[in-house]
């Protein structure tokens, strides 16, 4: 059974440099007959693994007050570099925005000057003296005489009171 | 190796090269092409409306305005199917689908790339097109003129044509200051065409404001009452005018016929309805003129209102012409009778104490024979002759009104001199250009103030005792003139029997308010002279216009139950002023005439010494007078007037809205009452 390090020495195994040809040493050993209903190893087919319970509580990291330095200042620059990035960038963005609102009130300014427009014709229309007269006469009504209407004096009296 | 390296920087270089001459190509060789069109993308056009000028009266109500409106077009020559392209847009535009296919084949066929499918269409229409997004609909935003108050004074307004541009009255005197002129910005936009940011290209320039002197109130029963009284006494035309004496504000400035300006002028209507017949149709004045006559003559000799005159029994013989006064036959009488029982024999003596030189002075010192100034295009000058060409029957003709034309405009200004104690003052139209007031131009003197106020009362005593008596103002003392010139057929050389039958005159009488003068053209019969068709015009439009104002009565309400109307024969204001209707045209025969009968008995009597002091003077028992038929049925109205013996015009069907004359006006014989019914 092996272990996770010698799986990976194993592997690594390869890299090891190679010995000195003059110092290798060959064993002439006469070549084993192969079985021919053997089926060929799989690549690490010798290989099994194991959990091993390995107890961490006791390790303590060691205090760094440089990295926790290096840590803050990093969070620093993030801060400021997106204060900065937002002062730089937010006018454009208000302007844009308030670009749609302010065409967006004109628009609608044009609209509603148009619809006042059109209120007035309708209040003008109906104001017709022909159109009043028709209607005074449906209603028996007739134009007092003059002198008939007395306007108050007073100032925020504005109505007329008919004898 | 070292030729390797060449080859390659060889090949980076050209490569950077094509780079370059691409950049050029982009940013300055075709930088405009492709600025324009990344401007085409980003950006839009938009139209800032600048609507023409408001047209308001004298209070503020609007007369004439213009608000936007879309329209719809085509290019047909993009259209891919003409057929499927008419039926979609007929039925989005409730347009008939035939009538549109044929439309938009020919324009197709005769290689138009435009075409006008519907004005003003609604904002559903509008939202169901602009949904479509098709390339060959276009939607234009334009200006349409609207007059909200229809006819009401149309002929003062004008009107616009097809590209808002004025084509008569204000609309077009007053082009250059009505007119807006749109403005552009330049808006970028999102990919869904939403405003970012605009820039305005053109700045919008919008039509000034005009405010008029009119008042629309004064201004519709005007138009009322001169309607009525032309479809009463069957006249071809009529006009009115009322001024303030004092600035010269046109109050009212009324024409029949008239028209409705919102519709444009179709094919076979008639062009008189368009004519502004107080300002552009000059006339005849007849008697009206002998205020002028009379006011040279205080002037310019020793007389006065009590100095005798002889008017020779009512005929007068100068030159081979024989003028007569008709059934008048009066004799030796003061020079304010002359006036008030409109002597045609004793102007004519007063105009030769005047003499031609003050008399042509005094016509154009009066405002005559010259334009007014006022802001209307096609006004007319009149007619009067320089001296030079005056002939020997010139001085007696002007004298009584002949030999002259005037409009109504200018007999207007000239009632104002007497009016406002001897000035002439310029019609006035537009009191307002935008917030600025129009400053009143200085008046000119020509009378003296004395002699002013003495034309007053002799006016006011043609309203007690003469031809006048219809036009007495209840309340209000006023004084005034009439006239009846026959109308000169040209064509034949004689004075037909039609007439212009007119009233000038001012109320109240100390301290006129307001000046108004009646003109019917084309009247018939009697019942057409000033006295009778004119007068009640007056009366009514002076009435409405005092009661408007607000200008306190002068006289006891008591007054106006003794208020009598003189009798008929005191009316006949052409028997006085010129020809009887039987008698021989003047132009033709130049002898005597034979006074018609029983005129020496009519105005012999002297009048009463108290009669010009104001004092109303009763004239035997009051007559019938007009029934009251209105809210009356149709066979109602037959009916009562069959048992009355009345002769009745009736108009329409249904119930009795309006008559005329009004109820309780006395009634004259041969008189008829125009009855209009309505449901």
């Amino acid at each position: 059974m092996a272990t996770m390090p010698a799986f990976l020495r194993k592997n690594e195994a390869p890299a090891a440099p190679a010995p000195a040809p003059e110092t290798v040493t060959r064993t002439a050993r006469p070549r084993a007959a192969r079985d021919p209903f053997r089926l060929r190893a799989l690549p690490h087919d010798d290989i099994f693994f194991h959990c091993k319970r390995i107890d961490n509580s006791r390790l303590v990291r060691e205090a760094d007050p440089q990295a926790r330095g290096a840590c803050w200042s990093a969070i620093g620059a993030a801060c400021l570099l997106l204060v900065l990035l937002t002062s730089a960038f937010a006018p454009t963005a208000m302007t844009t925005l308030a670009g749609y609102k302010l065409e967006a009130l004109h628009s609608e300014e044009r609209r509603l000057l148009e619809e006042r427009r059109v209120l007035d014709l309708q209040e003008a229309e109906l104001l017709s003296p022909a159109r009043l007269d028709q209607l005074a006469h449906e209603n028996n009504l007739v134009t007092p005489s003059s002198g008939q209407v007395i306007h108050l004096d007073k100032p925020e009296g504005e109505v007329a009171m008919v004898k | 190796m070292e030729r390797r390296l060449i080859w390659l920087a060889l090949v980076i270089g050209m490569w950077g090269a094509a780079i370059l001459a691409n950049l050029i190509s982009l940013q300055v060789i075709h930088h405009r092409e492709y600025a324009g069109k990344a401007r085409a993308i980003q950006e839009v056009v938009v139209q800032i409306p600048a609507p023409r000028g408001t047209i308001f009266d004298r209070n503020g109500q609007a007369l004439a305005m213009s608000v936007s409106t879309q329209s719809v077009h085509v290019n047909p020559q993009k259209v891919p199917d003409i057929g499927v392209a008419s039926e979609l847009l007929a039925l989005v535009l409730h347009l008939d689908r035939a009538e549109l296919e044929a439309k938009m084949r020919a324009a197709c066929e005769s290689g138009r790339g435009y075409l006008r499918v519907k004005r003003n269409i609604t904002p559903e229409e509008y939202e169901s097109l602009r949904k479509m997004a098709l390339d060959w609909i276009g939607i234009a935003t334009e200006s349409q003129r609207h007059y909200p108050k229809g006819q009401l004074a149309a002929h003062v307004i004008g009107g616009v044509d097809f590209e808002e541009k004025g084509n008569a009255g204000i609309e077009k005197a007053l082009e250059n200051e009505l007119r807006g002129i749109p403005g552009r910005a330049r808006m970028l936009t999102d990919v869904k065409r939403r405003g970012i940011e605009s820039h305005e290209a053109q700045e919008p320039r919008t039509g000034t404001a005009i405010t008029l002197t009119i008042d629309e109130r004064l201004q519709f029963v005007a138009e009322r009452e001169i309607a009525e009284a032309v479809a009463a006494h069957h006249a071809a035309s009529g006009s009115v005018v009322a001024m303030n004496p004092y600035t010269g504000d046109i109050l009212a400035l009324a024409s029949y016929p008239t028209y409705d300006p919102n519709a444009p002028p179709q094919p076979g209507d008639d062009p008189a309805a368009r004519l502004n017949h107080a300002v552009s149709v000059p006339f005849e004045p007849g008697s009206v003129f002998k205020v002028i006559t009379l006011s040279a003559a205080l002037e310019t000799t020793s007389l006065n209102p009590e100095s005798p005159i002889n008017c020779n029994g009512g005929k007068i013989t100068l030159y081979g012409r024989t003028i007569h006064d008709s059934h008048a036959g009066m004799g030796v009488v003061p020079m304010k009778t002359v006036l008030a029982r409109s002597s045609n024999v004793g102007a004519i003596q007063v105009g030769l104490k005047v003499g031609q030189t003050n008399m042509n002075d005094y016509v154009r010192r009066f405002g005559f024979g010259r334009r007014t100034g006022i802001s209307l295009p096609a006004e007319s000058a009149g007619k009067v002759r320089k001296l030079q060409y005056w002939g020997k029957t010139s001085l007696p003709s002007v004298s009584m009104g002949q030999e002259v034309s005037v409009t109504t405009l200018q007999l207007a200004q000239a009632a104002c001199v007497i009016a406002n104690g001897g000035s002439l003052v310029k019609p006035r139209l537009v009191l307002k250009r935008g917030n600025q007031l129009q400053p009143v131009e200085p008046p000119v003197r020509v009378l003296k103030p004395d002699n002013a106020i003495t034309m007053r009362q002799m006016m006011e005593g043609v309203v007690l005792v003469g031809t006048g008596s219809r036009a007495r103002l209840a309340g209000y003392s006023s004084g005034g003139k009439t006239g009846s010139a026959q109308i000169f057929d040209f064509a034949t050389k004689h004075y037909t029997h039609t007439y212009n039958g007119s009233y000038m005159g001012f109320a109240p009488l100390t301290n006129p308010s307001v000046v108004v003068v009646v003109t019917l053209n084309g009247t018939h019969g009697e019942a057409g002279f000033g006295g009778q068709a004119a007068a009640p015009v007056f009366k009514v439009v002076a009435g409405e216009a005092l009661r408007i104002f607000d200008v306190p009565k002068d006289l006891p309400e008591a007054e106006k139950a003794r208020t009598q109307v003189a009798r008929n024969e005191d009316l006949d204001d052409l028997a006085i002023a010129d020809l009887g209707a039987n008698g021989p045209n003047i132009l033709e025969d130049g002898d005597d005439d034979d006074a018609p009968p029983g005129a020496a008995a009519a105005t012999a009597a002297p009048v009463p010494a108290n009669a010009a002091a104001g004092t109303m003077v009763v004239k035997g028992p009051p007559g019938p007078t007009v029934p009251n038929f209105r809210g009356k049925t149709m066979r109602d109205v037959l009916a009562e007037a069959a048992a009355r013996g009345l002769v009745i015009l009736p108009d329409g069907s249904g119930i009795a809205r309006v008559q005329y004359p009004a109820p309780g006006t006395p009634l004259h014989e041969g008189d008829r009452i125009r009855v209009q019914f309505a449901r």
